[in-house]
């Protein structure tokens, strides 16, 4: 890409922010939440494409990191008395921490046994989280001291979401990201061209992992209580992977128009169809995945309407 | 065998010897490990029902791997098949009144046409795909599978009386009926799809595909028709399964997704496709399991932790399980 049409991106990237950073404050409390939930699965799906769609590794237990955050802000402010915005540093340090040291062995493993390892990986912590009561008071959960906090939760999430695309762009179309590409592609052919494919994979790894824990702390003390089912749910995974999925993983506003779709989706018919809503998300969840793995960019690019071969 | 693949084989086994002595360890750290005679008898009861459990455990795990050892995908619907198999028994007793053990009679063939169905309009698109299709679309019908039994049978827990006499083996050693008899069940229906597989015309296609599915086409096995077969004969497998856990345990929609794993921690520790080895890393599994609840304290959860612990232990330390297929 030239720099003119960078540029022009970042902005885009500006004008959105600025609108969103004073849309709030014509919104009603509902509807500001609604904002900020889906500014957070844009998030989640960004930094899950990371590792799964750029580098080609399908995490199936991405939600372990998100709920890492969760509980290092909610034990932070309920149990030590601390404001809540340094604990999402602790929850963003605490995850690359864990994110090293489960990335490190298990990407080794390729394809499937990827998926699966992240997936015991992710319930393996869920479980943890309810067994080690003295820490997170097990599966009782945790309540924060309550506070009007829908502006300042708002806010954070913003410029989370705001750093979290820059972040999924420049690696986007940063060498970085070119030789993630590559070993998404083959990886013995990349590292016989010299790529440290092992160092490449963890930094790619680790640099998906932090985002979510923060979009979980934020989330924590945005709703005031947590416990080990909800914050370590298999379907928060799922989400992030349909979400890129719908969009086109592997690029970067991909993952961005999927989440803003798929969470609306999901709002209004939990709103409409309050006890078939979940049947219809798991048919279309197979449906997505049956009759569009490509997403809506493969959609566009095979109409002429957007540029092969790149990263949008 | 080379070098470095006997080296992984006796890690492997190491590992495996830690993990067993490790709720021994713990519950002797617990004060839970008594070694009088009431205990022993306890411990050896535990064992025996374990082996028991293993049998079912393997027989649906066998399904697991007839899918990923065919076809690569990963059915993450598994579980939820086993659990529709488990409400298929339920209905039958308690509506039909048929015997638990007879309706297996009447849910195979249902099951089967279920494993056909699913295979034509949805999995067939995910062979050779990249993994998330495959994955994406078993959980989005597993997760379709949860919620209509929920809409139709509520989250409450289920179980059917069956069989609640004990068999006395010695005088310290009592095993539930209902376990036995799934047990014997699930024995002989394992082994009828292994002599399937081993010995029919159609069961080694089955087993060329499995290998080299572009050599078998060549060889002029029809592939798709393979694959239709395959998941069939997955989904009755995972039925059986889910009929022979009803009479054990309660079950509510919800319990799939465990047995999901459990499964897959099986065939990764017997060695994926490979079919007696999910033999072997079901008992293992079972056993493990039922250890673990009996000496570690807060021992339904640890259960869980026991199936993933040793899930990602075996795939770090030898991704290819006991039975060894040399793949990453």
């Amino acid at each position: 890409m030239t720099r003119v049409e960078h540029l022009r991106n970042l902005a885009l990237l500006g004008a959105c922010a600025v609108a969103l950073a004073i849309l709030p404050h014509a919104l009603t409390v509902y509807l500001r939440s609604f904002v900020l939930f889906t500014m957070m699965y844009v998030v989640l799906a960004l930094s899950w494409n990371i590792i799964s769609g750029f580098t080609g590794y399908t995490s199936f237990g991405h939600v372990a990191f998100y709920g890492i955050g969760a509980y290092a802000c909610a034990i932070l402010v309920a149990d030590y008395r601390w404001h809540w915005l340094p604990t999402l540093g602790v929850g963003a340090v605490l995850a690359a921490v864990v994110g090293v040291a489960i990335g490190y062995p298990v990407l080794r493993l390729k394809g499937p046994y990827f998926a699966i390892a992240m997936l015991g990986a992710a319930e393996g912590t869920r479980v943890v989280a309810t067994v080690w009561d003295g820490l997170t008071h097990g599966g009782l959960g945790i309540s924060l001291p309550s506070a009007e906090t829908s502006l300042e939760t708002y806010d954070a999430m913003l410029v989370l979401m705001l750093l979290t695309i820059v972040v999924a762009y420049g690696v986007g179309h940063s060498r970085f990201g070119v030789r993630l590409n590559a070993i998404r592609e083959d990886e013995v052919a990349a590292e016989a061209l010299g790529i440290n494919a092992t160092l490449y994979k963890l930094t790619a790894f680790t640099l998906s992992a932090v985002f979510p824990a923060v979009a979980g702390g934020i989330q924590a003390y945005k709703v005031l209580y947590i416990d080990p089912p909800s914050v370590f749910f298999v379907q928060i995974t799922i989400a992030m992977a349909l979400m890129s999925m719908l969009g086109g993983k592997g690029t970067v506003i991909g993952p961005i128009v999927g989440a803003m779709l798929l969470y609306t989706a999901q709002e209004l018919t939990w709103v409409n169809f309050p006890t078939a809503h979940l049947i219809a998300y798991g048919l279309f969840i197979v449906l997505v995945a049956r009759f569009m793995p490509r997403g809506l960019m493969g959609f566009a690019i095979d109409r002429g309407w957007v540029r092969k071969g790149m990263i949008h | 065998m080379e070098r470095s693949d006997v080296r992984s084989l006796y890690l492997l086994a190491a590992f495996l010897v830690c993990a067993y002595a490790m709720p021994f360890l713990v519950g002797a750290w617990a004060g839970t490990v008594r070694l009088d005679e009431r205990w022993l008898g306890n411990l050896a009861t535990v064992v025996v029902g374990g082996v028991m459990q293993g049998g079912v455990y393997a027989m649906f795990a066998l399904g697991l791997t007839l899918i990923f050892g065919v076809m690569r995908i990963i059915n993450a619907a598994h579980g939820e098949m086993v659990m529709m198999g488990a409400y298929l028994t339920w209905v039958a007793f308690f509506y039909l009144g048929v015997d638990p053990l007879l309706s297996i009679v009447l849910t195979l063939p249902i099951a089967f046409v279920f494993g056909v169905v699913v295979q034509k309009l949805l999995l067939d698109a995910a062979v050779g795909a990249p993994e998330l299709t495959g994955l994406l679309i078993t959980f989005g019908l597993g997760l379709a599978m949860i919620y209509t039994a929920e809409l139709i049978f509520t989250t409450d827990f289920r179980t059917i009386p069956y069989a609640p006499g004990t068999v006395q083996l010695t005088s310290a050693i009592a095993v539930g009926q209902n376990r036995v008899i799934s047990f014997v069940l699930a024995v002989a229906i394992s082994t009828a799809v292994y002599l399937f597989l081993k010995l029919s015309r159609l069961g080694k296609a089955v087993r060329a595909t499995a290998l080299n599915a572009e050599v078998a086409m060549v060889c002029g096995i029809d592939v798709r028709r393979i694959y239709l077969i395959t998941t069939g004969l997955a989904a009755a497998l995972a039925v059986a399964g889910g009929a022979l856990v009803s009479i054990q345990f309660g079950f509510n929609p919800e319990t799939g997704v465990l047995y999901t794993l459990q499964a897959f921690a099986i065939i990764v520790l017997g060695g994926r496709g490979h079919y007696v080895g999910a033999l072997i890393g079901g008992l293992m599994l079972a056993v493990l399991e039922n250890l673990v609840s009996l000496m570690v304290p807060n021992g339904t959860a640890m259960v869980e932790l026991a199936a993933y612990g040793l899930m990602i232990s075996v795939l770090l330390i030898r991704p290819g399980g006991l039975m060894g297929v040399k793949e990453g």
